[in-house]
């Protein structure tokens, strides 16, 4: 198990020293690879505190995270024998405005930054750089340009790069495609689909598009109220009747099929969480 | 005369192409607009030179017939009110009800009245018990809630929702193109910009603008199901209406299930 939480509380302080608790009781396990998992729940409920802990940058107050076997409680963190370099490292935590953070004076050097900082050499970071910017869908043209001119979706995508140049096994993305246009947000999307398929990489997801988590996830994470909620596939998720009650929607793919069955009494067979799947499932029904 | 006037704006960042080329745009007292268009086609721009954050290097902007300029930028912002995408990019105040209150102040209203105001709209968008808190522990959907709260405290004419529903849970969306329609309902001039076309589909009218430049404008429903303008643009066809383009595409004639996926559409 890469990540394991064993029952995490996070307390946050108000100014005025009222405590407010982020997370509660939360276990949970992560697998080193082949794990694709959305991350899903109400603004507030506890889904960036909850990732936050998966690379250390937040310690419990309550409870235990392992982090490939290193235990992060509030007695460790105290010990100097605590090394995070390596779990920086090996879980790369992505914020939600990743591209509010580069600020090196080309592509190259900003992808470039963080292996270097983690003590890989020169030659090789730069190799990484530019591997990784294809990976992100990018070509080397870009290397020379300068992070500040690139649009939106572009940035994100440099952003991600220089995650993934650190080689982490594990990847954690907080809103990753949140104010990109659709065609930006399917793009960057299969990007992750093919980190996870390609390089065998655990992908971790926080969104609010339920689409996104029935068209992509094996695992859905429900977080509410600092609780985990619900840990399972998304099918089982989006067939629950007190889903809507957690403030989340049913996928667009879903409701339109539901909608269409009551309308026509008819019922379409197996699973569509594409659409070409939805398609061509009607196209069925009809002949 | 129409409420929002712009006229051939041009404007140019620092170094860069042109954001917006030669836009030009009328808005009606009443109207509620969608302006589309893919990432860095100029639609925050315009909402920015809208309220004055931006100064047009060509054009003329009005605003109920007022010209946008340094002497007339606090006349217009009485006028037209802006929620942004990133709630943590607005906040001033310590607490909720000093974040409040900062539109209030600028426009010189008695503080009877401001405190009234800040209660009954805090109330509305359901974050009264939350006014002596500190805006930064909130989630971003309430923080939305709380900028919302300041714009329609300060009763202008116009909203601008530039993407202001792009960080929010559903139930959190769903929430603010609530407030969207009743504010409408009630006569304030609306312009949602989105890439969603869940929330385009409420407006009257939608204008897609690609690379700086209006593409199309016209009566929401018929953008909507216009494929090829919507893909020019990095958008999509919402999920009813692409399932009637691959029947089309495939020759399946059936009425009424086009009838009843247009229904849908319809309704978001």
């Amino acid at each position: 198990m890469a990540i394991k939480f064993e029952r995490v509380g996070y307390e946050y302080k108000d100014i005025d020293g009222k405590g407010y608790l982020a997370l509660a009781d939360v276990t949970l396990n992560i697998n080193k690879t082949g794990e694709f998992i959305t991350l899903i729940g109400e603004t507030g409920s506890g889904k960036s505190t909850l990732a936050q802990h998966m690379n250390a940058l937040l310690t419990p107050t309550e409870g235990r995270v392992h982090i490939f076997g290193m235990k992060i409680s509030r007695e460790t963190r105290k010990s100097k024998n605590l090394k995070l370099n390596p779990i920086r490292q090996k879980v790369g935590l992505v914020f939600q405005f990743p591209e509010y953070q580069l600020f090196e004076e080309t592509v190259e050097n900003d992808i470039a930054f963080g292996p270097k900082n983690f003590g890989v050499s020169e030659a090789e970071a730069k190799e990484r750089a530019k591997k990784m910017l294809n990976i992100v869908g990018l070509d080397d043209s870009y290397l020379s340009r300068s992070p500040f001119n690139l649009s939106g979706g572009e940035k994100k995508r440099v952003s991600i790069a220089g995650i993934l140049a650190m080689e982490p096994d594990i990847l954690v993305l907080d809103e990753p495609t949140s104010g990109l246009d659709p065609l930006g947000r399917n793009a960057l999307l299969e990007v992750f689909y093919d980190i996870h398929q390609k390089l065998d990489k655990t992908v971790v997801i926080i969104t609010h598009d339920m689409n996104t988590v029935y068209e992509y996830a094996k695992r859905v994470l429900v977080m509410r109220e600092g609780n985990l909620v619900y840990d399972g596939n998304p099918t089982q998720l989006f067939s629950r009747k007190n889903v809507k009650s957690w403030n989340l929607d049913v996928p667009d793919i879903l409701k339109l099929r539901r909608a269409l069955e009551e309308k026509f009494s008819i019922t379409l067979e197996g699973e569509t969480r594409s659409k070409a799947q939805l398609m061509a499932k009607i196209k069925e029904a009809l002949r | 005369m129409s409420l929002i006037e712009i006229e051939n704006v041009s404007f140019t960042y620092h170094g860069n192409k042109k954001a917006l080329d030669d836009v030009s745009l009328s808005i009606e007292k009443g109207e509620w607009v969608s302006i589309l268009g893919h990432n860095g086609s100029g639609k925050s721009t315009l909402s920015k030179l809208i309220v004055g954050l931006l100064k047009p290097q060509q054009g003329v902007i009005r605003v109920g017939g007022i010209t946008l300029s340094a002497d007339t930028v606090r006349d217009i912002r009485k006028k037209v009110g802006i929620v942004f995408q990133n709630p943590d990019n607005q906040f001033v105040g310590v607490t909720v009800r000093d974040d409040i209150a900062f539109g209030l102040e600028n426009l010189q209203i008695e503080r009877e009245e401001m405190i009234e105001r800040i209660e009954h709209y805090a109330k509305k968008v359901d974050m009264y018990s939350y006014l002596n808190k500190e805006p930064h522990n909130l989630s971003g959907g309430q923080k939305q809630r709380v900028a919302i709260a300041g714009i329609l405290a300060m009763k202008t004419d116009v909203i601008i929702f530039d993407e202001a529903t792009a960080m929010l849970d559903p139930e959190g969306r769903e929430r603010v193109m609530e407030y969207m329609r009743a504010l409408n309902r009630e006569g304030t001039t609306i312009i949602t910009i989105t890439h969603d076309m869940k929330e385009a589909v409420l407006s009257d009218r939608i204008v897609v603008l690609k690379d700086g430049r209006v593409l199309k404008s016209d009566k929401s429903e018929n953008i909507l199901k216009d494929k090829a303008t919507l893909e020019k643009s990095n958008l999509e066809l919402l999920l009813p209406l692409e399932i009637m383009h691959y029947l089309n595409e495939n020759g399946i004639e059936n009425p009424s299930l086009k009838e009843f996926l247009w229904q849908l559409s319809l309704n978001g």
